[in-house]
Parts: structure tokens; sequence; C-alpha cells
């Protein structure tokens, strides 16, 4: 199972790297590219684009082929499959090579792509064979063979003085800090930080749909434990939980023994270094209730809490639509933050006229995607904000989407209120630094 | 290496890396400059930028090299043909530095092809480099060998694989796989030795290396499975350590051999067993099989999510189907691409096995800003879905979503309703209400779909007799069609209208005294008043039904003096219309007419010839055999599979895998039997990692050189244990000439037949069944 290539494109649909395509005749990235593009414009609006394109044969008695593709900032990823791939296979090496750019660049976009070709390059050379099979795709693994594009790198490459010289002398390095010598393949063998410290994000996305009755018909709040590792040696962690029966449907970066999980119910793994997510979950309310004293609240059949209510009353006439929303936030303590309200107003709608509420609310409306937005950056505990305004369309029946789309964050909460028991590190003596964070997100659809 | 040797060496390092920054002192000021200006600045490939590449290449200074290779490489990604300068790169082939080389090497596998004697200059290094310490430049130099696609390298590049395979490190035998499919691509008669080779990489303990091998193996000799029997039970061991790209290529590789060489399992038809009830009945080594799956499932990959679904799905009786569950819904949230193609999967699955996700429906509702493929698959899936339980949830959801602002998933939507009346009766007056509401929407889409959906509804409830009870007489069909053909005016959609028009038509009869013409509904006749009227103005496709509209009033009500003369004005309209369809159909209903007493069109009764039809079979003609059209199946995805390309696509792909039938009786299971199985793993990567093989202990490490007849020795071995199930079918085989039709399914037999060949034959012969067969490797 492997991929023909991969192709990363520009705003203008105009491709900046593509992988070697070497089994392929020279004419069938450009297929790809065209596919795209033209599934891209003939569309009217951007969900109508399939994410897998069907790409018919160049030349009789080609296999047909198919164009996996997804937009990450200003670029857009194409992946190019066929015979009988999984597209999920391509799927998940475009997610994994563009988690692997960011972390050499910090973000992924055109410009840092271009600023850094050469670099991309070489990280398409080490992790996608010539016959489309990923090869090393451990960031740790690659920070040895692909250097970093850093200043200091930049000048000691220059001077020609770089490990990699060393390593080609067959002296030095070799043994200790040299590409796979590690033990395991996701850690750096031989590290040395001066302060030792690693941290934990724990990071939840509600994702819900609530009817017109304002009765949700579907939440579900799924977790992210990030971790960020700067530990000397081998370390080798057990993270426990206090509260570890909430969690469910988990999946572990591959260094977690899954056994002592299955058994124990926490986290042993030696990390990785440096950036990585340790686990992710669902978080299942019905498992705490009967351990915690959470009261799910009245509205939310499956016990988690809404943290706020929208009031949406839009008034659709001929040639016009009139609209009064009001968002009411129900936490009592902490404050929503960056809190995005999104409505389609449909084909056609122009003369939007808006009045939000209070100075740090306001309002924009995207006329390429019909789409208005309300943005509120802080909501103050219990407070309540309005948008109300009105506009037009040249068809006598305005057709917005029945939907509005939430999104919010709030910092330092988390629904599932997980808790960590503690972090117990052997395998290495020093004192290190441990931190905990949580943090919530929202995608809420609110039908009306 | 011990920490001493290693300060050491750190130490000696920071010294020389201290001469050479002080050696480059001056150079460093200018390149500061470079680091800080922009990369992109290379990517201006302007003729006076590019002009100087080729003295740059030349020059001594490594900054030099570096800018020409990058501004070369920019060229490359450009699309510019970079060729002229192929000598001056190869040149460039050994030089010190890594980066450099690096860069060399990519032009080397974009240009070697088109200079391939200019490229055999290269070689001496690439062989050079095999024997270097570092596992990298080993694996580096092998893999741009293999690339480089110079046919007359060949045996070289098979002597370098050779040698790699037997390397110390992983990667350098991962990258030695990985170069036997290119090497068997470039030239096909190496085979047999390819084979030893992927036979000496089976062997391979590390687990970091056996994803490589397995695409090694699926490329070159896929057929061979008798080449795993020694490595199965071992291959699932090792699995969980395996890397997430190989546990989807090793695990596709285990379903296959167990569907082609295990019995077929056999479990009790009702579902309700539990594990452990099935767990005697199942081969052992398809319990390890399943068992070796089960904590995949805790991969983050989506990719490895669905490759071990598969194996549950096509090789686990259905007990085990409820662990993908949880799993394949995570998916759904992960990405809305990854949800694109999971839902693919879904659809195929609960085609057969709704019971799986049916009470999951919550997790498929449709979200206004999910793809329009998402919104369709969703409303599938919600259909296949559909039960008793959730009948009512879903049909409200199908209701919102007639709402929604894409017209094909308004459509879709709307289709799906009347799908639920038709499955469960019990639905039918609250979906015929809605339906009812609808037609008064303000959006025409809306309004149109409802009318198809009634039309069906309505004709199949009218055809088929069954006595629903209706909540209100609203919702008798005849109220409907009523109901329907008094807002015909509202109805612009000409499809819908064509439809409400035949309705009327088809059941305008009325044994009841009405209002109007004896025979016929009271609302029948208005409809024909108001569509002779705007007859011109129609689509032809309503045009064709308003005649037929005419027809069968006239022969309902023959004596009603109005409404002859309607139908003669329809027909006159009809005769002169500009669509040759509807002059067609207006002079067969006029002429079918006649024996009615219809005299359309001035034509006089005696200058016809032919059959004249009486009155009663005009109407059997006109009224009767007016099937139900069957439901409506989404096409071509009925054959494709969990995890194919085709079931994306909705489209047949070249290459679609056929999954083969399990075996009646299964191979000799003693042909698994290894010594491989009896030592533990080896210690290193283990004892480290995340698997169970920790809890195994101190292990005995096993020397890397395994029994000097580890490949071969096995084999006579188990021939002497008599593997073939059947004596006869064993001779019948080495008889026939031609074995390439029979080998899929008797593989182990067809290939003991190779077995008893010299060892360069067997490989020869299975070489050429791999050849013809493989369309795979020739497309």
């Amino acid at each position: 199972m492997g991929i023909d290539g991969i192709i990363l494109m520009d705003n203008n649909g105009r491709p900046i790297i593509q992988s070697g395509f070497r089994s392929t005749s020279p004419a069938y990235p450009l297929v790809h590219v065209d596919a795209v593009n033209d599934a891209l414009s003939k569309a009217l609006r951007p969900q109508d684009v399939d994410p897998v394109i069907h790409v018919p044969s160049l030349n009789i008695g080609d296999a047909p082929s198919a164009c996996c593709h997804l937009q990450s900032s200003d670029v857009r990823v194409l992946c190019s499959i066929s015979g009988n791939v999984d597209p999920l296979f391509g799927f998940a090496f475009i997610q994994t090579f563009l988690d692997i750019l960011q972390e050499y660049f910090g973000t992924v976009s055109a410009a840092t792509l271009r600023e850094n070709f050469d670099t991309v390059y070489q990280l398409l050379e080490e992790t996608l064979d010539s016959g489309g099979h990923p090869l090393t795709t451990s960031p740790n693994a690659l920070r040895d063979i692909v250097l970093p594009p850093s200043l200091l790198n930049k000048l000691l490459s220059v001077a020609g003085a770089n490990i990699n010289t060393t390593i080609n002398s067959g002296s030095g390095l070799g043994g200790a800090g040299g590409p796979f010598s590690s033990p395991i393949p996701w850690r750096k063998a031989g590290l040395r930080y001066t302060a030792n410290e690693i941290y934990f994000d724990i990071v939840e996305n509600l994702v819900a749909i609530i009817n017109r009755n304002s009765v949700t018909l579907s939440s579900n709040v799924f977790g992210k434990i990030e971790a960020n590792a700067k530990l000397s040696g081998t370390p080798d962690c057990i993270l426990s939980f206090t509260n570890p029966n909430v969690l469910v449907d988990c999946v572990f970066h591959p260094c977690v023994r899954l056994q002592r999980w299955s058994q124990h119910k926490s986290l042993s793994f030696i990390p990785p270094d440096g950036k990585f997510i340790l686990s992710e979950y669902r978080y299942a309310p019905n498992a705490s209730r009967a351990s915690s004293t959470v009261t799910p609240a009245s509205s939310s059949r499956e016990g988690v809490t809404l943290p706020f209510a929208l009031k949406p009353e839009i008034d659709l006439q001929d040639y016009s639509a009139s609209f009064n929303i009001i968002f009411t936030s129900r936490l009592t303590a902490k404050s929503i933050e960056n809190v995005l309200i999104e409505m389609n107003l449909g084909e056609g709608a122009s003369g939007i006229k808006c009045v939000a509420s209070r100075g740090t609310a306001s309002w924009a409306f995207d006329s390429q995607k019909r789409v208005l937005k309300w943005e509120i950056s802080n909501v103050p505990p219990s407070s309540s904000w309005n948008l109300r305004g009105s506009f037009s369309t040249p068809t006598i029946a305005p057709r917005p989407s029945r939907a509005l789309q939430v999104h919010f964050d709030i910092p330092t909460h988390t629904f599932s209120s997980l808790k960590v028991d503690q972090l117990k590190v052997s395998g290495e003596s020093y004192k290190l630094y441990k931190g905990f964070r949580g943090r919530s997100t929202g995608n809420v659809e609110w039908r009306w | 290496m011990t920490s001493q040797q290693y300060l050491s060496a750190l130490s000696e390092n920071a010294s020389r890396l201290g001469m050479r920054l002080q050696e480059s002192i001056s150079e460093h000021t200018r390149d500061l400059n470079i680091a800080r200006g922009s990369g992109a600045a290379y990517l201006d490939t302007s003729d006076e930028k590019t002009k100087n590449i080729k003295k740059q290449l030349e020059s001594s200074s490594e900054r030099e090299k570096l800018d020409a290779m990058k501004r070369l490489v920019a060229l490359i990604s450009k699309g510019r043909n970079a060729t002229e300068y192929f000598a001056s790169v190869v040149k460039n082939v050994a030089s010190p530095n890594l980066e450099i080389r690096k860069l060399v090497y990519i032009y080397l596998l974009k240009y070697a092809e088109h200079e391939p004697d200019l490229a055999l200059l290269s070689i001496n290094t690439f062989q050079k480099d095999l024997g270097d310490s570092s596992p990298l430049i080993r694996g580096m130099a092998l893999r741009v060998l293999s690339g480089i696609r110079v046919g007359m390298v060949g045996s070289l590049v098979v002597l370098a694989i050779k040698k790699c395979a037997k390397d110390t490190s992983p990667y350098v035998r991962k990258g030695a796989a990985l170069a036997v499919p290119k090497c068997y691509d470039l030239d096909n008669t190496h085979l047999p030795a390819l084979i030893e080779i992927i036979t000496t990489l089976l062997q391979d303990r590390s687990p970091l290396s056996l994803g490589a091998v397995t695409v090694a193996f699926e490329a070159v000799c896929p057929t061979r499975l008798d080449l795993i029997h020694q490595h199965f039970r071992r291959f699932c061991k090792l699995l969980v350590e395996v890397d997430e790209w190989g546990q989807v290529e090793v695990m596709n590789l285990l379903l296959r051999y167990a569907r082609t060489m295990l019995v077929r399992p056999v479990w009790k038809d009702g579902v309700g067993g539990g594990v452990d009830e099935d767990e005697h009945e199942l081969d052992k080594d398809l319990k390890l099989l399943l068992d070796s799956v089960k904590p995949i499932f805790q991969s983050r990959n989506p990719a490895v999510i669905l490759a071990a679904t598969r194996v549950l799905f096509y090789g686990a009786p259905p007990s085990y189907w409820s662990l993908f569950v949880n799993p394949l819904l995570r998916l759904l949230a992960t990405s809305r691409e990854v949800e694109r193609v999971v839902l693919a999967d879904l659809l195929i699955m609960t085609r057969t096995e709704p019971h799986l996700f049916s009470s999951h429906y919550t997790r498929f509702l449709v979200r206004s800003d999910d793809f329009t493929q998402v919104k369709k698959d969703k409303i599938r899936l919600l259909l296949n879905v559909l039960n008793i339980d959730n009948y009512a949830a879903i049909m409200r959801e199908f209701i919102d979503y007639a709402e929604d602002i894409n017209d094909t998933v308004v459509t879709e939507a709307i289709m799906a309703l009347g799908q639920c009346a038709t499955r469960i009766p019990e639905c039918m007056p609250q979906c015929l209400t809605a339906l009812i509401t609808m037609i008064k929407s303000r959006y025409d889409i809306v309004v149109s779909s409802a009318v198809m959906v009634l039309k069906r509804l309505v004709q199949l409830q009218l055809s088929t007799q069954v006595t629903v009870a209706y909540a209100s007489t609203s919702q008798s069909p005849l109220s409907i069609i009523s109901h329907l053909a008094r807002r015909i005016d509202d109805i612009k959609h000409a499809q819908a209208r064509a439809c409400v028009v035949w309705l009327v038509g088809q059941y305008g009869a009325s044994e009841e005294k009405g209002l109007g013409p004896e025979g016929l509904a009271d609302w029948a006749p208005d409809v024909l008043r108001k569509l002779a009227k705007s007859f011109a103005g129609e689509a032809s496709l309503v045009k064709l039904q308003v005649i037929t509209l005419a027809s069968k009033l006239f022969v309902l009500s023959p004596n009603d003096k109005t409404l002859g003369l309607l139908a003669k004005y329809v027909f006159s309209q009809a005769r002169y219309d500009v669509n040759y369809d509807v002059r067609d159909r207006a002079r067969m209903l006029s002429s079918l007419l006649v024996g009615v007493g219809l005299e359309a069109n001035g034509v006089d009764r005696e200058e016809r010839a032919g059959v004249v039809l009486r009155r009663e079979q005009v109407r059997l003609v006109l009224f009767e055999g007016k099937a139900v059209a069957g439901e409506e199946h989404s096409v071509g995805d009925h054959k494709a599979l969990v995890g194919s390309l085709s079931r994306v696509t909705g489209k047949s792909m070249q290459g679609d895998e056929i999954l083969p039938d399990w075996l009646e009786r299964g191979v000799e299971s003693s042909l698994r039997d290894s010594e491989y199985d009896a030592p533990p793993p080896p210690p290193v990567a283990t004892a480290l990692s995340s698997s169970k093989a920790r809890a195994i202990g101190p292990s005995v490490s096993s020397p890397i050189v395994l029994t000097p007849t580890g490949g071969t020795s096995p084999i006579p071995g188990s021939r002497g244990k008599g593997p073939w199930t059947d004596l006869d079918s064993f001779y019948a085989d080495e008889e026939e000439e031609d074995e390439e039709s029979d080998e899929e399914e008797e593989d182990g037999e067809s290939d003991g037949e190779a077995r008893t060949e010299e060892d360069e034959s067997e490989g020869e012969i299975s070489g050429q069944s791999d050849s013809e067969k493989g369309s795979k490797h020739d497309a």
C-alpha cells in the first residue's frame, strides 16, 4: 500500500513542491493538480468539493487514480493514489507530513515552504520512499537526519563543521548520537538538558448539535493530552489520573505501554523528545456520574452541560430577512473566550446591516463564502450579548442555512474534570519540573 | 558505548567545531546575510541567476556548491529541465557535506534515467558508501543506488540489496526491503535472487523492518504465501511493535494469508454468543491473529484503525465485530477528510450489519458545515441504521435536512424520508404530514422532491392495497392526490408537475357522483382545464403527461361534452408541437381513442385502417400495468470492500482487490510451526517498547545469525511431513503444465510443486506466474 506522490500547492493552485512521482509518467502529477483546481473552481461552495477526487486515466489502459486533498492554512496538500490504496492511508500520511512541517518550521504556509524548500525536499526524501511507502516519520528520528533550519545550523553547514561531516568520517558521535542509533525508535538517544521539564496540556473539544427546541441531539467531548517533554536521558514516566474511568475510546502514542493501561489505567511511557500527543480519548460522562458529583444539566441528555445558550430569532420575508441573535453565557465563574458564531446567509445575500451590542463584539461578512461572522473576544460569566441585523437577497425566498455554528474557547476548564493524580519518573535521578493545564474548545451547531 | 567514550567523542567534536568556526569566521558574516535572507530567493530562476550554477558547482567552496545545488533543486521544483548540469553534479556525489550530498541525491534520482552513462560514474561512490559505518549513509546509498533506474546496474543493485539485507541496522534492512520492488520493476529477471532476499528478510527479528518486507513481498511475489507459513505466528506477535505504516501492510498480508490458508471459522448464526463461547471453535492461529489485532485499535493513525477493522470484519466471527465500532466512530471526529472516507466504510458495513451501529445513530447526524458528500453519505447511513427504535428521531432529522442550502442534499433527504415510510410503516402518517407541508414550501427544490416522493408513496399504497391506518382522512392516498391537484399552479418544477398530472390521470376515476362529469373525481377535470390553457408554455415532459391525462379522462367519461372539447383542444395543440415526442404521443393516443369517439384532428373514421379498440380495451391499455418503480440504489459500491479505493470514488478502480474465500479445511497447522516461536523476541527493542513482550522477562538473546539453514531447511522438512491435505491433488497438480489458473485457490499445492524443482527454477516458475497474473506490477 503506497501513495503515488504528494504535492504542496499554494492558494492560486500552483504547485510549490512535489515529491518524485518516479513510478509514474511526468504528466501524472499535472493531471492531479488540474483535477483538483478544476473541482475547486467549479464548486459553488467550498464544501461541495469532495476531498477524494476521482481522476480518470490519462491514457487508455492506465488505471484511473484518485487525489486526496486537504487545505491547511494557505497550502493545499494533494496526495495521489491509485490501485487499491486506502484513501485514509493518503490522508494519514498528509497529516503526518503536515505535523512534521509544523514541527520544523513552526507554521505551515506557502511562504515558509518557499523559504525552506530545500529542507522540505529533504524531508520528503526521508519520509517518503520513491515507491510511495512512508519511511521515517517520527520527528525525533528525523531531526537527526534532516537538520531543522535554524540560524546556527545554517552557519554550521556553511562552515562545513556540522555533525554530519563527522558522521561521514566514521568517528566521533557515530555511536552515541548518530542517526538510528537510538534503541527506541521514537526517542533521540543521548539527550541532555540543564533544566528538565515536562508539560501536559489537556485539550478537550465539545462537538454538539442542538435542535431548534434547544434540545441536545448529540454531544461528544473529544480530548487530547498534548505533551512537551524536555527530559535528559531515558526517563520512564508513569502518569496516573484520579478519575481514569471517564476516558473511553482511548488511543495512544506508540510510546505508551498498552498492557499497563488496560490493567492499571495509568499511562506508562518513555516520552519522545519535544512536543507530541500522548493520548486521545472520548469523555464518557455516564461513567463519571457515579464517581463524581457533577450534576448533569437538564437540557443535556448526555451529561455535558453547554456553557452557553443561544436564542436566534430569524424572520424570513420576501427578498430580505432580519435576525436577532442572543448569546448568553451559562458559566458562573469562568469567561468564555474567542466566541465565533457563523451563519451562512445563502446564495446572493447582500446588503448586510448589523448592530453588535457592546464594544468587544464585532461582525464581518465573508462575501465569498456568504458567511456572516460574529465574534466576541471575551464573554464574562453570565453575560448576555446580541446581534441584530438584516440582509437582502435577489430571490424572493431567502435561503440561509438553518443552523448557526458556534466556536468557543474556555481556558483552564475541562469538561471531563480529568485530574492528574501523579507523574512518576524512574530511570533517571534528576529533579524535574512538571506542569499540567486544561483547556476546552467547542464546536456547536445550533439549529433554528 | 560507555559514557566515557561518549564524553570524549563529544569533547573531540566540540573542539573540532570550535576550530572550524574560527577558521571561517570571515565567511560567517557573509553567511549571516544569506541565512537571514529569504530562501525563497532561490526560487527566482531568472537566467542571470542560473547561468552561474555550473561555475558554482565546480568551485571549491562548499558554500558555493550548496548554493548551486539549492538553485538546481529550485529549478526542479519549478518543473524546469536541469539535465544540462548533470556532469557537474555527479562530481559532487562524494561531497563530505551531507546536505550537499542529499541535494545531489535528489537531483540524481530525478535525472539518472536520462543520463545513464554519466550516472554510472557515481556508482562507485555508492558502493563505497555501502560499507560506511553510519547506517544513515549505508541506507541512503542503497536508496539512491536502487532508485536511479539504470538498467545495466541491475545485478549490482541485487548484490547491494543482498548485502544490506544482512546489515546489523534495522534501518538499513528496511531500506533493503524497499529496494527490492524497485529492482524488480527495473528488471524482473532478477526475481529468483530477489525472492531469496525476501526469504532472508522475512526472518528478520526486528519489528522495524517488517512493514517494508511486507511491501516487498506484496510487490514481488504476492502469491508465494507459502513463504509466510513459518512466520505467521511471529508476525502476529510482533504486530503491535511494528511502526504504524508497517502495521497496515502487515495486517493486510495476514488477513490475506488467513483467508487463503486457514479454515473458515464457523459460528452460530445467533449473534448473541459472546466472545468466550466462540473461542473453542476458532482455529488457534486465527485466534492468535485476532487477538494480536485487538490492541492495534489504540493506534492514533486512522489508516491503522481501518486496516485492523478489515481484519476483524473479513476475518472474524461476528462476536468480534463490536470491537471496531467505537474506534471507527472516534475516527469520524478526527478530521473532516477522514470522516468522509470512514463514512464510506460504514455504509458498506451497515448494509449487511446495521445492528452494529444503529444505537449510535446520533454520531451520524448531519451538520450544516459538513462536506456535501459527507451529508449525502450520512443520510444514506442513517437510512441504513433505521430501525423501529430510532425511526422517529431519524425522521425528524430528515425533515430538518430538507432545509439545507444545498439542493442535492435536500433531494436526498426528502427521498430518504420517503424510504423511511416504506421501510417502517408506523411512520407513514408522520411522513405524509411532513411531505404535504413541504409542498407549501417557498423553495422549488423542496416542493418538487416532495411531490416525487409523495407520488411514489401514493402509488405504492394504491397498488399494494395495504390498508394502513391513517391519522386523518387527509392522508388517504386519494385525498393526497386531490390536494396535489389543487396545488398544481404552485408546483413549478417540470418533473414534479408531470408527476402530479400523471397521478391525476391515473387515479382520477371516481364512482361517487360529484359535481363534475360522470365517473370522474371532481378535482380532475379542472387540472386538465388549467393545463390545456397553459399547454404551449409547459415543458415537453409535462406536455406528454397532459396528453395522457386528456386521453385518460376522456376514456373515463366519454359522454361529457366539455371534456371531449378539452381533449380535442389538447390534441390539436400537441399535433403542431415542436417536439416530435409530443407529436408522436398525440398521434398514437388519438388513434387509440378513435373507438371511444374522439374525432380529433379531423381524421375521418372511414379513412382509418387497422384495428379499432373498444372503450374497455382502451381503458386497459391506458391504465393497467403501471408497476411501481423499485427503490433506487446507489450504484457501484455494492461490491466494494471496506478499505478499498473504489468504495470512496464510487467507481471501479483497476487493481481492486478481491478477497480470497476461506478454505473449507485449511492447510495443515503444523506448517506454521517453526523454531522462531520458541525464543522470545530480541531484547533491545522490546524491553523499552510498549509491548506485552515485556512481561516475558529477561530474555535469552539468541544470536543474530540464525541456523544457517534457516531459510531452506524447514521447507524440505515440511514436505516430508506431508502438508498436502490431499495427495491426489498434489500429483494432479504436478502433472499439470499450466498451473497459473488455479494457483489462487490452491496456493499450497502449486507451491509444493515448485518446491520439487531445483531452487533456481522454483523461483522462475512462480516468477512467470507472478508476472502473468500480476497486472499490478505492470500497470
